[in-house]
């Protein structure tokens, strides 16, 4: 378990590079495999397109999906993964910026595992990152069969 | 029924005759069967023909054919007596065909023996009467696809802040990560080769980014008070006041402070909004108290009718009153930074979410002797089932 990905939907580079260190800061291994944008992260899941040769049924163990992305946005993708047999019950935690009670509620109501404000400070930032990782890598223990 | 009571003859005996002859508006006399038995001159003029014409002849012809229908129905009624008299509005025709507006008034006279004799018709030409209400109602409809027009473009207007609104919360709080991150990584990789002077920039770099982070949240605080839904429901302002004070104190656990709240201050209102509301206040409070040797803030309160006054009090560093009219302006400070003085935004968004709920906010200071805010607010009714008697308000 401790060697699966965790694919994270992200336009923003620094974001992207802030998340790659909190990760290394907390000490989770795990490889990171990034999505620039909506449709890449569906292509990557469901192995299609660039990523037609990857084995569908090996999923990340988590997704950490931004909402606002180009092309497809992250309440897309949300419906997208839940949508789909394959990765219907994939933990996705929302890490975004907004904390539009708008965004909160669709994503909830997309049913998203977690929703997330980017802290805008750094330290509060690896902070969150970190309980993601402690969470849904090391405490949380997925359902039989989807390791 | 008696040769008599038909009789147009009787009528013309009256001596009230004379007066319906030179009366200024139409009149006429019908017989029972519906024949025009005596017009006045002014009856002549509204339709074009002359006495001699219409004398003998039924009345139901100078009706307009959409309205005749309605005319028969109503002279029955008097006729039956189901109506002593009749007010009505038809349309009739002119001589020429044109369409002459009467309002009209119809009676049933009797005979020295109770029997219905002949009927008294009043009609005034309302034509020009009507035009002009219908240039109102033009009016009036213009009027109406303005005002809709006009509520279009502000719903649009308020879409616009949203989405604005929006942005801001996305977009600037983004780069702003990455400014305080990477000041803030730069400062753990590099600390060894920066002098004092590098690492003090550093620090300011991160101060102004956590600074802009509170004053962006509170632009949206500022925004949202102004545009979410109201939800009124009975809120306890003594337990949020309480709340937003242990807040405070969490934020700030060495400092001393005496938050006193008179229980059983229940407003009528959104709760989320209100304690967004008492936040800002107690905020406020807290941070002009800078100098003293403990916060003390007072909540107060009383109902006065349907409505419920509260009073946050505290003894702190007051203001000059002179100034008093730019307290609730957005961005408009009274004190220094070093003063306490915060974004300006805060006594902003406690205006604008007491406004929205029908209130009024002022407030009352003198340099060195602390505040007192002022607030009137609608008062939960003793309907509200969540309304609670057996804690009287102070």
């Amino acid at each position: 378990m401790m060697h699966k990905e965790i694919l994270l939907v992200e336009d923003n580079p620094d974001d992207v590079e802030l998340t790659r260190i909190a990760f290394t800061q907390a000490k989770i291994a795990n490889k990171l495999v990034v999505a620039r944008d909506g449709a890449e992260a569906l292509d990557y899941l469901f192995a299609r397109g660039a990523f037609a040769d990857r084995d569908p049924a090996h999923l990340p163990s988590i997704v950490l999906l931004d909402l606002n992305l180009p092309k497809v946005d992250g309440r897309e993708v949300l419906q997208a993964i839940r949508g789909n047999e394959l990765t219907r019950s994939l933990p996705v935690v929302v890490l975004t910026t907004s904390v539009e009670p708008f965004d909160v509620e669709a994503s909830y109501a997309l049913g998203v595992n977690s929703y997330i404000q980017k802290p805008v400070d750094f330290e509060h930032f690896v902070w969150a990152v970190q309980q993601v990782g402690l969470y849904w890598l090391v405490l949380n223990h997925p359902r039989d069969g989807d390791d | 029924m008696s040769e008599d009571a038909t009789s147009p003859t009787q009528p013309q005996q009256d001596r009230s005759r004379r007066a319906i002859l030179s009366a200024g508006i139409g009149m006429a006399i019908v017989d029972m069967q519906g024949r025009w038995v005596e017009v006045n001159p002014a009856f002549e003029r509204m339709f074009g023909h002359h006495a001699a014409d219409l004398i003998g002849r039924a009345s139901a012809e100078f009706v307009h054919p959409e309205d005749i229908d309605a005319v028969r129905a109503a002279f029955e009624r008097v006729l039956k007596g189901e109506t002593p008299a009749l007010d009505a509005q038809h349309r009739y025709l002119h001589r020429t065909g044109a369409i002459v507006w009467a309002q009209a008034n119809v009676a049933m006279m009797h005979d020295d023996a109770g029997l219905p004799n002949y009927l008294i018709v009043h009609l005034r030409d309302i034509s020009s009467e009507r035009e002009a209400g219908q240039a109102l109602q033009a009016l009036n409809q213009t009027l109406q696809q303005r005002l809709a027009e006009g509520a279009a473009a502000l719903q649009a207007m308020s879409q616009q802040q949203e989405a604005f609104a929006y942005g801001v919360s996305h977009d600037l709080r983004a780069p702003l990560r990455a400014i305080d991150s990477f000041a803030a990584l730069l400062d753990s990789k590099a600390r060894g080769l920066l002098d004092d002077a590098g690492r003090d920039y550093l620090a300011r770099i991160r101060a102004a980014a956590a600074r802009m982070g509170e004053l962006i949240d509170a632009l949206l605080d500022l925004s949202r008070a102004g545009r979410s839904e109201l939800k009124f429901e009975p809120v306890d302002l003594s337990l949020l006041a309480g709340w937003a004070g242990a807040e405070l104190q969490d934020a700030e656990p060495g400092r001393a402070a005496e938050i006193d709240v008179s229980p059983g201050l229940v407003a009528s209102g959104d709760e989320r909004q209100l304690k967004l509301m008492l936040t800002q206040l107690l905020d406020n409070a807290w941070k002009f108290s800078r100098t003293r040797d403990r916060v003390r803030i007072e909540v107060r309160g009383e109902r006065d009718g349907d409505r419920l006054h509260v009073r946050i009090r505290d003894h702190g560093a007051g203001f000059d009153m002179r100034y008093a009219d730019k307290l609730f302006e957005p961005f408009q400070r009274l004190h220094g930074a070093d003063e306490g003085g915060g974004n300006g935004i805060g006594l902003a968004i406690a205006h604008r979410i007491v406004e929205r709920h029908g209130g009024r906010i002022h407030a009352e200071s003198e340099p060195g002797q602390g505040s007192t805010f002022h607030l009137d607010l609608p008062a939960a009714t003793p309907a509200d089932p969540e309304f609670h008697p057996d804690e009287p308000a102070e």
